[in-house]
């Protein structure tokens, strides 16, 4: 019974949290400068009606299957990373005991995911852009794990729901200071948003997007934003205590804090350059990586 | 052991999509294809090893072969001289050798099937496969496993120090070279003048 | 019902427009870029309506009928003084800029409420080149494959790398003239390993860009210098908004916009500075690389000779300029950072020039010569191959760094004098 309950609410997450990172970015958007597009509220809905109206395209001999398999895929992939966030001590769609080795499977299924979105069009510019991922997701994919691992220790188990217990006295953000702010970084080159948008980035007309139009673009953005929520669902989970709370009920304070690093991320989306990609290697080499090190050292000393 | 029908059911999907995708590796035209359906075949057996409580493992070998599949496929279109690996090619090669080869693996794989007394141990009940797997890799073996990890790890940073722009001896573009064997000698390794003027054989037509 | 609910819902959505320009195009991007209820997008796959801005010559129609072709449908086309192609009867035709937001919301609310139908394909649907593959599978040939499937040879030609040694198949591919990351008219054929660009082949020039009318004038007669000097900053204004775009700093990029919109000798540009150091343009972005040799920065002449050191600036020799204390900004380095360390520098010099003109009672210029535009020098006859630099420039850089090298310079060479198609468009129809 609460397993159905979980996925209700998984599910309804997925729905509510991409809609609101969808108005949260226009409404930064429109603080920041750009021109006033209609209503904020409104325009995700308006935008998604057209996609849906408007005809699927073609390529010349793309990989049909994988090319219209890759978004559901990237979809499914943020759906089950989002199954793994529990809601409350025992509202939880799967408390896997290895949760966290499955989000980081999920992390290396996406590049498969984004790299076929990218190759099977057939089309050069969307080919670069499925590289370049490739090319970085391994980094990004590093730093994750090894802030997780950190994560994971002083609650001596992979399940997320223990290490959510593990916060009870003292949430990872303060006591691994450098866990969330990397983990967020690599958030953004996972999800490939805003300064790490590589691969579906303007100087690629939309990169790996560029060819694709009508509904596998919808279905294609909409797993994009799910993929935010389900990261930033792993967040709250691995940094900000996840469900623990005064006054509120446990969904509730998960909600917020979801929401929370959903801001965050909208907000440094919009205001920072994109990186260029030679650029990006070397923070995730040599800053991220070797920070990640010293949060696990910090993580492993203070677990003692 | 209670094996449930729904177990059951799932189990013989899992493998008729894991021979199904390894069979589409060999029949499919291009490199990428047979990568990603070599990581369906592995997925599918992973998740049978999840079925088998192998929770840890299973997992394990999803995200190997995930970042393993989409290594491979990348390498082989960058170094397989097919325009993005979109034109089609035939995956199979020296189908004599290779029939036989599959022939006798095959065979002998199923003979060991078919004829192997498998022992029935069922779990004991209070068993934490994760933990017990974690006690024996991190108990007495943690030298061995420790040292290899450290090991890949630092292969992998090497290679992309190696491999990135900005290199050991300088710029790449700004043609670097290694420091000579004695001081003031010829620097180490190939000279690039010499494979200037001999670099003929890479054109092939 | 269902349908005609969400086409209503679906009318209501911000335009997405893929601007194609023409010759003199640019001048419909930028108060659309400003407008409301438009969003403009970079490939026609994501487009609702193709814009047509500017004159497209006659060699150009085949590239336009094929972007046109590749809008999903429904679409429309509306042609901003331009002539719709033959095919098009139906298309919408507008000559004022004002009316611009207004005829695409129109545009994509009809298509979307089924009043207008989507525009007809103009060229057939099939490969542009046959199936040439040997064999069943294309691989009847040496080794695992052979013939040319579809028109793409097997690349047996592997080029040596020319930067790191890691020989990676090449990938040949054309794009242009009208790829909106690039200037309009110029058309490539590049080369590339991974994404660093292998070689870069020129195929067709940019299309030159009018300038403001006022260095028309100044050619033939003295005119204010605070007006030249205003219209010079919002030249190069307009030219940081592409490049902030580029960089994915759009908002940015539209400060600037607005603020040459509404330039006066009063502006000034320490607000927009600071954002951009604070955002880290200069330190984030791809702005490595695109260093110019002396003699190519001194062929190109203007913001980029100067941003290479070389003291080159018309406006030194006329009197009234140095009796305003002007002095070439010169920078250091040549390379895309350097440029644009420059154009700011120059923006702001322009802009402190404008004001101390007006202080000495509306100064103007002495009187015609040599005129220095805001691309460099004045030339009689534009320079045809203003984007050959890029040949030898580009190879060698990744993607990113090479567009941001493209987009920090001025390729268009600028033209006071209407271009031609321009006169043909104002011409009533």
């Amino acid at each position: 019974m609460m397993a159905w309950a979980a996925m209700v609410l998984t599910f309804l997450a997925l729905a509510v949290g991409g809609y609101a990172v969808a108005v949260a970015d226009r409404l930064i958007a429109g603080a920041c400068g750009w021109p006033h597009q209609g209503n904020a509220w409104l325009a995700p809905l308006a935008r998604g009606a057209w996609l849906y109206r408007q005809d699927a395209n073609v390529t010349e001999a793309p990989d049909r299957p994988a090319w219209r398999l890759a978004p559901a895929l990237y979809l499914a992939l943020a759906a089950l990373g989002l199954a793994l966030v529990p809601w409350s001590p025992t509202l939880v769609v799967a408390d896997l005991a290895t949760g966290v080795v499955l989000w980081g499977s999920l992390e290396a299924l996406a590049t498969v995911a984004i790299f076929l979105h990218g190759w099977s069009a057939n089309a050069p510019l969307a080919l670069i852009g499925g590289y370049r991922y490739v090319a970085l997701g391994l980094s990004y994919i590093l730093v994750s794990m090894f802030v997780l691992i950190g994560v994971v220790l002083p609650a001596e188990s992979l399940k997320f729901s223990q290490v959510v217990a593990a916060q009870e006295e003292l949430w990872n953000v303060v006591r691994q200071p450098l866990g969330l702010p990397l983990f967020l970084i690599v958030g953004l080159g996972l999800t490939f948003w805003g300064p790490l948008n590589l691969a579906d980035s303007t100087d690629l007309a939309g990169g790996t997007a560029s060819e694709v139009s009508g509904p596998p673009r919808l279905v294609w953005e909409i797993a994009r934003v799910a993929m935010l929520v389900a990261f930033s669902g792993i967040a709250a989970t691995a940094f900000l205590g996840g469900w623990l709370g005064p006054w509120l009920p446990g969904p509730l304070w998960l909600a917020l804090k979801m929401l929370a690093v959903l801001l965050a991320l909208a907000w440094l989306g919009r205001v920072l350059p994109r990186l260029a990609p030679e650029r990006c290697v070397t923070l995730m080499w040599v800053v991220l990586l070797p920070l990640s090190f010293v949060d696990l050292i910090w993580a492993g000393l203070e677990a003692l | 052991m209670q094996t449930s029908l729904f177990a059951d059911a799932i189990f013989w999907v899992l493998a008729a999509l894991a021979v199904f995708s390894g069979w589409r590796v060999f029949r499919t035209d291009s490199m990428v294809r047979a990568s990603f359906f070599l990581l369906a075949s592995f997925i599918a057996v992973g998740a049978i090893m999840l079925l088998l409580a192998a929770v840890y493992l299973g997992l394990a070998m999803l995200f190997m072969m995930a970042v393993e599949m989409m290594v491979m496929a990348l390498f082989m279109v960058m170094f397989m001289m097919n325009p993005a690996g979109l034109n089609p090619m035939v995956m199979v090669h020296q189908h004599r050798l290779s029939i036989v080869a599959g022939g006798l693996a095959f065979a002998v794989l199923g003979a060991l099937a078919l004829f192997v007394e498998f022992p029935d141990r069922p779990l004991p009940a209070g068993l934490d496969p994760v933990a017990s797997l974690g006690r024996e890799m991190l108990g007495d073996s943690m030298l061995v496993f420790e040292s290899a990890g450290i090991v890949l790890l630092a292969t992998m940073i090497g290679v992309v120090v190696m491999s990135s722009h900005r290199g050991r001896f300088g710029a790449a573009d700004q043609g670097s070279l290694p420091p000579g064997l004695e001081p003031g000698g010829v620097p180490a390794g190939p000279q690039p003048d010499a494979e200037g003027s001999g670099g003929h054989h890479h054109h092939c037509h | 019902m269902a349908v005609s609910w969400l086409g209503r819902l679906a009318a209501r959505a911000p335009v997405p427009v893929y601007p194609l320009l023409g010759i003199g195009g640019e001048r419909a991007l930028y108060p659309l870029a400003l407008a409301g209820r438009v969003t403009r997008v970079d490939s026609p796959r994501h487009a609702s309506v193709l814009l047509v801005a500017g004159h497209v010559p006659v060699h150009h129609h085949e590239a336009l009928k094929r972007v046109h072709d590749q809008l999903p449908r429904p679409f429309a086309t509306l042609w901003f003084r331009s002539q719709p192609l033959p095919g098009l009867e139906n298309a919408r035709r507008v000559d004022d800029p004002a009316t611009l937001t207004d005829e695409l919301v129109a545009l994509h609310r009809e298509l979307q409420t089924g009043q207008r139908g989507s525009s007809p394909r103009l060229l057939p649907d099939e490969p542009p080149n046959p199936w040439e593959g040997l064999g069943d599978d294309g691989h009847g040939g040496e080794g695992m494959m052979g013939g040319t499937p579809y028109g793409r040879p097997m690349a047996m030609n592997m080029q040596d790398d020319i930067r790191d040694g890691l020989t990676l198949d090449s990938l040949t591919f054309r794009l242009g003239p009208f790829y909106p990351l690039l200037p309009p008219g110029l058309a490539a054929e590049i080369t590339l390993q991974g994404d660093v660009i292998q070689s870069w082949t020129n195929q067709s020039p940019a299309y030159p860009r009018a300038l403001d009318a006022v260095f028309q004038t100044a050619r033939e007669r003295p005119v204010a210098i605070a007006e030249l000097e205003l219209a010079r900053a919002r030249h190069h204004l307009r030219h940081l908004y592409r490049a902030l775009r580029l960089a994915g700093l759009e908002g940015l990029g539209l400060k600037a916009l607005r603020l040459a919109r509404e330039l006066t000798p009063a502006s000034h540009l320490d607000g927009l500075r600071r954002q951009l150091t604070r955002a880290g343009f200069f330190r984030l972005a791809a702005l490595d690389g695109g260093a110019l040799d002396a003699e190519t920065a001194r062929r190109l002449g203007g913001p980029a000779a100067r941003a290479a050191g070389i003291d080159t600036d018309r406006r030194s020799d006329d009197a009234h300029y140095r009796r305003l204390g002007f002095r070439p900004a010169l920078g250091r380095g040549g390379d895309t950072r350097a440029r644009w360390h420059q154009k700011l520098a120059e923006i702001e010099q322009s802009l402190a020039l404008a004001g101390r003109a007006v202080d000495e009672g509306d100064l103007t210029t002495v009187g015609p010569g040599g005129l220095e535009t805001p691309c460099g020098p004045w030339r009689e006859r534009p320079a045809q191959d203003a984007g050959g630099c890029l040949e030898a420039l580009l190879p060698g850089m990744e993607w990113d760094s090479a567009l941001a090298t493209i987009a920090s310079l001025d390729l268009a060479e600028g033209s006071a004098s209407p271009p031609p198609g321009e006169a043909h468009a104002e011409e009533p129809q």
